[in-house]
């Protein structure tokens, strides 16, 4: 009797825990999916922002596109006078760079704010998002689009189409490497964005990753030594901005596509946290003294 | 004001020592402007600290793997100092056609209608002001990693001859971004102007790339063209401080800013006119 | 069920002070000197549902520093508060679905679009399903006056005509209770009260609550019923709009204008001369009805001369308010602002000379 009643409480606690699950997880797709719905409108609003002044949008766009020509016209030359360094000629050069033009394309333009989030941070302009009811992170990040971006996605485009194999496979390879090559810049630069929460005038600092950024991820990654390489694996991650998917692209292997994706995964977890623990600073009104 | 009297300046003058004392005083001004805010002065160099230490990796591959230690004249040590100084006369250099596209929208430049060179004159100063304040930090930090990471600077005697080169590079930039600037009297925005002239510099001027490692057709018409004495002359004269060369690029330096500096004048004269004709 | 209720509400911040150059910013970063700010010292009220109250004072008062608690922005170091039923700085986003903010001073519409997308994107934040936001926009735009702007791009409005949207889009998920901070910032008098008669509306129709900050006196009086005033991190009033200028300013102001010019020196017992004007024909005067009574003083002008027009006015509510601050600043006894106290006066009797 006794056992039968404990078989039945039993019975209850587990029912009860996988009922609370069951709930959680689909509490966790319909987030899903009001945020989606919610992305999907947001960019949808930048982009007819956007279309509302077409020549801007198109003289930011081709701009864009010149800027990168020129530093591929100092790759032609370079690569002209040394044809081959730590392995690497032109066409490589061409994968790396269009892989992190793609990459930093894409965040800028689905998520502009990451830019300047720092100085958002330190303006209190996180104030107005969070009286909404949408996650703040979400929307902070896609509250702006920046235009030049299609001129980086474009020159992507251009330097996959130029050296990549025909085919689907290789096409989708390239998108799947470009959401990850994006996930991680973002991820990256949000953590920058995110120590503003603790020190003050970290908008500079800011700038200056982004520089390294950008540099270590468009110069081939074979110059770099050990101590150096692991560098840009962790702290500054621009060997998954460029270098490891761009290798992914050129050719399927499960060792990159798991780098890829652990990388992307592991950033965003780390921006995730970062950012919300600022956040709880910020709310605590650590940060700054407000006037009245 | 003639072009006669701008013919004088140069050539010399109880008028020009005048000047040159007021342009002194406003140099120095920014220099003082520019030292107040370290901090701020600091953050901003440490660009040239990651550019160097990418350089420095990219070039000891790029040699390692010719096998040699010199390349069409430069060595491993030459090239990066090369680098150290071109990265800092580009990077410290301030938005001038930006800013005299501004003034010519809000019409400060009309105000000197018959003294045109006391505007752009005060101008130019500015610009060298503020870049030798920013000019000097960039090479000292990205100079300490080099000579920490490679190797030793070129012989001091050569420095003063390119300080003398970097100045007239400025310079000669500067007449350049003016007259991308004074499109604004025509243009709406110029800043796409601005945009392609700094990335012929940045292809043609030898900031990236000594010319001297070009392909043979491209580095005749680099050298022809003024965007080259921006940058890779006075660079180049840091590296290798030979007075023949010296006497050759300076002077062609020279040339050059004689040139652009009428040619400013002129579109400048011609833009207030019309601008006194019209009435603004 | 009240809408706002806040007892004895802290915030302290703490913040680093930096001296001058470069040593002080080394400095600063070693050891930092820190000062305590008392933002807010204490401050309990309430709110009704559906209530419109003013929420003022001058600016470092604290004022900005308990909204953002209301709204969850930030902790408290101390004290209570229940916004709507929600702890605000723990359920910040359960709150932000009944609540909705407009900032005078920074607009919530995408400049570039008309105001109909961002209305769309509203829909979204709020999760509002198409039916009914097709409902409230058509609602709202009739309300507000605004049907016809929906399609011009936001920046293209006048100044009225962009803020009429932004509070439309503040309604648009029918919160319970809006903030307002200086709504009526840059506009036209015509503008100002038509945006004031709109709030009212919306507020008896829809029952929405409305928290108003503002420097406007005009917005207080228009469309408060009661007012809190914060000074110092404290409350120094809590009672009606029109308690306020009866209890706090007993002086008034007179204009005469005499049938034929006075002459010599005018000097009234119990009342102080502001000005003598329009060639001897005019006379402003201002005195203390707890002083003179206005009987006494009205005999005097009579005795200087024919008296042709005689106006006495009250004293603005933006004069009422500035003696408060001036009150608090110089540290005389605040006042007990106690929002049960009962009101003696019967309505009606504000104004009789």
């Amino acid at each position: 009797m006794a056992g039968k009643r404990a078989a039945m409480a039993g019975e209850a606690v587990t029912g009860g825990a996988l009922a609370r699950l069951w709930r959680r997880v689909r509490a966790a797709f319909r987030s899903v999916r009001v945020e989606t719905r919610f992305l999907l409108a947001l960019w949808r609003v930048n982009l007819l922002s956007a279309l509302e002044y077409r020549t801007a949008f198109i003289s930011q766009v081709v701009g864009m596109m010149l800027n990168n020509a020129a530093f591929l016209v100092f790759w032609a030359l370079f690569f002209e006078r040394f044809p081959s360094v730590g392995g690497w000629g032109m066409p490589d050069m061409l994968q790396l760079f269009g892989m992190t033009a793609t990459g930093f394309g894409l965040g800028v333009v689905l998520f502009g704010n990451a830019l300047n989030l720092a100085d958002i941070i330190a303006d209190n302009g996180l104030d107005a998002y969070l009286a909404l009811p949408r996650p703040v992170l979400l929307h902070v990040l896609a509250g702006k689009s920046r235009l030049s971006g299609w001129g980086d996605i474009a020159t992507g485009v251009l330097c996959f189409a130029l050296t990549a194999d025909p085919g689907a496979a290789a096409w989708g390879r390239y998108a799947v490497a470009a959401l990850a090559s994006m996930t991680v810049f973002v991820s990256f630069l949000v953590v920058v964005a995110s120590l503003t929460f603790g020190i003050g005038g970290a908008s500079a600092l800011s700038a200056q990753a982004i520089h390294a950024m950008l540099a270590f991820a468009t110069y081939p990654l074979t110059i770099f030594d050990g101590t150096a390489k692991l560098m840009l694996m962790t702290v500054i991650p621009a060997a998954f901005i460029g270098a490891v998917p761009a290798e992914f692209v050129r050719g399927y292997s499960d060792r990159s596509l798991l780098q890829i994706l652990a990388a992307a995964g592991v950033s965003l977890a780390l921006a995730v946290v970062l950012f919300h623990r600022g956040l709880r600073r910020y709310e605590s009104g650590g940060m700054a003294v407000s006037a009245g | 004001m003639s072009v006669g009297a701008a013919v004088e300046r140069r050539v010399g003058g109880s008028q020009v020592r005048r000047s040159a004392a007021k342009y002194a005083a406003v140099v120095r001004t920014q220099l003082a402007h520019g030292l107040a805010y370290p901090g701020d002065l600091i953050m901003r160099s440490l660009t040239i600290l990651i550019f160097m230490w990418v350089f420095i990796h990219l070039w000891r591959s790029t040699y390692a793997a010719t096998g040699q230690t010199s390349v069409r004249g430069l060595t491993l040590n030459n090239t990066l100092w090369y680098l150290v100084l071109a990265e800092s006369i580009t990077l410290s250099k301030p938005r001038v056609a930006t800013a005299i596209a501004q003034a010519v929208r809000d019409g400060s430049v009309a105000y000197q209608l018959s003294k045109p060179y006391s505007f752009l004159g005060y101008q130019a100063a500015v610009t060298v002001g503020d870049a030798l304040v920013r000019g000097a930090v960039t090479v000292l930090l990205g100079g300490a990693l080099v000579a920490v990471m490679v190797g030793p600077p070129p012989s001091m005697l050569g420095w003063p001859p390119a300080f003398a080169a970097v100045i007239a590079g400025w310079l000669i930039d500067f007449c350049m971004a003016t007259l991308i600037g004074l499109m604004a009297f025509v243009v709406e925005d110029v800043a796409a102007f601005e945009w392609i002239y700094s990335k012929l510099i940045l292809v043609l001027g030898g900031v990236l790339l000594p010319l001297d490692f070009l392909p043979d057709g491209f580095r005749r018409v680099a050298e022809a063209l003024p965007f080259a004495y921006t940058t890779w002359a006075p660079a180049r004269l840091f590296v290798s401080p030979d007075p023949a060369l010296f006497v050759r690029l300076f002077g062609i330096q020279l040339a050059w800013l004689a040139g652009l500096a009428l040619l400013v004048a002129i579109v400048h004269r011609q833009c207030t006119a019309r601008l006194a004709v019209n009435g603004g | 069920m009240p809408a706002i209720v806040v007892d004895n509400l802290r915030k302290t911040f703490t913040a680093k002070r930096k001296s001058a150059g470069l040593a002080g910013s080394l400095k600063a970063m070693v050891r930092p000197d820190r000062t305590t700010v008392e933002a807010v010292q204490g401050l309990s009220f309430r709110m009704d549902d559906g209530e419109l109250l003013g929420f003022i004072g001058p600016n470092g008062a604290g004022k900005s520093t308990t909204i953002k608690i209301l709204t969850g922005i930030l902790y408290p170091t101390s004290g209570t508060a229940e916004v709507l039923g929600f702890v605000p700085w723990r359920e910040r986003r359960k709150l932000a679905y009944h609540i909705g903010t407009v900032f005078g001073q920074r607009s919530q519409l995408w400049p570039h679009l008309p105001a109909i997308d961002t209305l769309a994107l509203f829909g979204k934040i709020y999760e509002l399903d198409h039916r009914t936001v097709r409902r409230r926009i058509a609602l709202l735009s009739e309300a507000f006056e605004i049907t016809h702007l929906l399609e011009t791009p936001v920046r293209k409005l006048s100044l009225g005509q962009r803020m009429r949207c932004e509070v439309a889009a503040s309604l648009l998920h029918q919160p319970r209770l809006i903030l307002l901070d200086e709504p009526s910032i840059g506009l036209d008098p015509v503008a100002k009260q038509r945006i004031r008669d709109m709030i009212i509306r919306m507020n008896a129709e829809e029952g929405v609550g409305v928290l108003l900050t503002s420097h406007d006196a005009g917005d207080i009086e228009a469309l408060c019923k009661r007012v809190i005033i914060v000074n110092h991190g404290q409350i120094v009033y809590d009672d009606r709009v029109s308690a306020l200028k009866r209890r706090y300013l007993t002086v008034k102001d007179v204009g005469v204008r005499f049938v034929e010019p006075i002459a010599g020196d005018v000097d009234i017992p119990g009342a102080e001369v502001v000005k003598v004007g329009g060639g001897g024909y005019g006379l402003k005067l201002r005195f203390d009805t707890t002083v003179t009574p206005a009987a006494e003083l009205l005999a005097h002008i009579g005795a200087l001369g024919g008296v042709e027009d005689v106006t006495i006015s009250d004293p603005s509510l933006e004069d009422v308010i500035r003696v408060i601050y001036e009150q608090a600043a110089a540290g005389e006894a605040i006042r007990p602002a106690d929002s049960s106290w009962p009101s003696v006066e019967p309505e009606g009797s504000e104004g009789a000379p």
